[in-house]
C-alpha cells in the first residue's frame, strides 16, 4: 500500500487552518466535481480530493493522520503500525453528515479509518431489523450494445461483513442483460442485488447507470446518433448514392444534388431503437482531392475556368 | 477477496417503466423526505400529483435527485442553490449537445 499525502492532494501546507482546508477543498471540488466538470480525469481527481477532505476536515482524524504520517512521503510503501489509532475515537461515518454512501475510499483510507468506522456503525445497527441499502454503480457499454441488446459482465467491489463481524471488500461479478434501446443516463434496476438486509429484512436494490464508451465514429445525443459523412465535391454537387455505416450495419443513402457541407441528412428510425426510436443524422462534409499530379492540377484549372463567375467570399 | 458468480440478471429500465413515490425516491437516493420536498418547492423536481403522498416522480427524476444530493452535500448548497446549479448544468448540457451536432466537417 502506498502512503497518501492528503495535504498535497488539497494543495495546502501541513500547518493550514481548518478554514484554509475548507477553502482549498471547495475550490478543487468546483473544478473536479464529476457532476460539474467534464475534465477527463475529473472522477479520479475528485475521489482523491474528497478523501483528503474527509480526513483533514475532521480534527480527530486529522490529528491521528498527522501523528502517524509525519515520517512518510506520498507514494512511499506504507503499513499502519499495529494499534496506531489507540486513543482516538472516530465516529462512524455511515450516519453522519459528510461523505455519503457514494464515498468510495481508497485502500489506504480503509486501512486507517474505514474498518474502524464501519465496525462501530455495524455494531450500533446490528440489533435492529432494517432493509438493505440501495446501491448504485455505473456500467460502460458500447453504442452497438444499445442497438442489439447485450450481456455484460460487471465487477463490483462491495463491503461485506464476515461471520466474525470484520468488514472486508468482496468482489462480486454480475452478468447483466443490457436491453435493446437503452440510452446513456438511464438506470437498470436489479431487485435484491443491493446491500443485504439486517435481521432478515429484504436486501436493497442495485441501480446501474448506463454510460456509453466514446465511439470513434458516432456521436450520441439522447436517442439520436450523429456521424460525419465525407463526400467528394462532385458527389455533393451532382448527388450520389453512398454507403453509410450505422451501428447496426451499412445502409445506402441518397445524397441530393447541390448538398452543402454541414447539411444534415436524416435516416429516420436509425438512431437508438428505443420507444420511439431515435434518428441517425449524417452530417455532410466535403473532402477535396489533393492537387498532387499534373492531371489533378489540370482538372482544378478546368474547374476554375468553368466557374469564372463563382466568388466564394461574396 | 471472495468471488461470487451469479446467473444473468434482468431488470427494468427505470426511466421507461417506473414512476416513483416520494418514499421510493428517497430510499433509492438515500436522501431525507424533507430535502426532496424543498427541492420540489424550488422546482428542481416536478412530480405529478398535488399532495406529497400523491406525488409520482418520472424515472428521469432518479438521475436528477442523485445529482442534487451530491451537489447539496459536496458544496453545502441550499435548495435555491441546487435549483440554480441544476438549471445551469441543463443549459450547459444543451449547449454541449448543440456543439456535438455541429462538430463535423469543420475540422477536416
Amino acid at each position: 500500500m502506498k502512503f497518501k499525502d492528503y495535504y498535497e492532494a488539497l494543495g495546502v501546507e501541513r500547518s493550514a487552518t481548518q478554514d484554509e482546508i475548507k477553502q482549498a477543498y471547495r475550490k478543487l471540488a468546483r473544478k473536479y466535481h464529476p457532476d460539474v466538470s467534464k475534465l477527463p480525469d475529473a472522477e479520479a481527481r475528485f475521489k482523491d480530493i474528497n478523501e483528503a477532505n474527509e480526513v483533514l476536515r475532521d480534527p480527530e482524524k486529522r490529528a491521528a493522520y498527522d501523528e502517524m504520517g509525519s515520517q512518510y512521503r506520498a507514494g512511499q510503501d506504507f503499513q499502519p503500525p499495529p494499534g496506531w489509532d489507540a486513543g482516538f475515537e472516530f465516529r462512524g461515518r455511515g450516519d453522519e453528515a459528510g461523505a455519503g454512501p457514494d464515498f468510495d475510499a481508497s485502500e489506504f483510507f480503509e486501512a486507517l479509518f474505514g474498518r474502524h468506522a464501519r465496525q462501530a456503525a455495524g455494531r450500533a445497527r446490528a440489533s435492529r431489523q432494517a432493509s438493505g441499502e440501495d446501491h448504485h454503480a455505473k456500467v460502460l457499454i458500447d453504442l452497438e450494445d444499445a442497438y442489439r441488446g447485450a450481456r455484460r459482465s460487471i465487477a463490483l467491489r462491495v463491503p461485506a461483513v464476515d461471520p466474525q463481524g470484520h468488514v472486508g471488500l468482496e468482489e462480486r461479478h454480475l452478468d447483466v442483460n443490457i436491453p435493446k434501446g437503452i440510452r446513456a443516463g438511464q438506470h437498470l434496476r436489479l431487485a435484491g442485488q443491493g446491500g443485504s438486509g439486517l435481521g432478515g429484512a429484504p436486501a436493497g436494490d442495485l441501480f446501474l447507470e448506463i454510460e456509453f464508451n466514446p465511439h470513434p465514429r458516432f456521436r450520441v445525443d439522447g436517442r439520436d446518433v450523429y456521424l460525419d459523412l465525407p463526400l467528394a465535391p462532385w458527389e455533393a454537387a451532382l448527388g450520389a448514392t453512398v454507403d453509410v455505416p450505422t451501428p447496426e450495419g451499412g445502409v445506402q443513402l441518397t445524397v441530393p444534388p447541390g448538398s452543402a457541407a454541414g447539411r444534415k441528412l436524416r435516416l429516420r428510425g436509425k438512431g437508438i431503437p428505443s420507444q420511439p426510436p431515435g434518428d441517425l443524422y449524417a452530417v455532410l462534409a466535403i473532402a477535396l482531392p489533393p492537387a498532387d499530379t499534373p492531371a489533378a492540377r489540370e482538372a482544378y484549372g478546368a474547374m476554375a475556368k468553368a466557374f469564372e463567375g463563382f466568388h466564394p467570399r461574396t | 477477496m471472495k468471488q461470487a458468480i451469479e446467473s444473468v440478471l434482468v431488470g427494468p429500465v427505470v426511466e421507461d417503466e417506473i414512476h416513483l413515490t416520494l418514499v421510493e425516491l428517497c430510499r433509492v437516493c438515500n436522501v431525507p423526505e424533507d430535502q426532496v420536498r424543498h427541492w420540489v418547492g424550488e422546482g428542481v423536481l416536478e412530480p405529478i400529483g398535488r399532495a406529497p403522498h400523491e406525488w409520482r416522480f418520472a424515472g428521469e427524476s432518479l438521475r436528477r435527485t442523485r445529482v442534487a444530493t451530491r451537489l447539496a452535500r459536496d458544496f453545502e448548497l441550499n435548495p435555491p442553490g441546487v435549483a440554480l446549479a441544476l438549471d445551469l448544468l441543463d443549459e450547459i448540457e444543451a449547449l454541449r449537445a448543440h456543439l456535438r451536432r455541429l462538430a463535423s466537417g469543420g475540422q477536416r
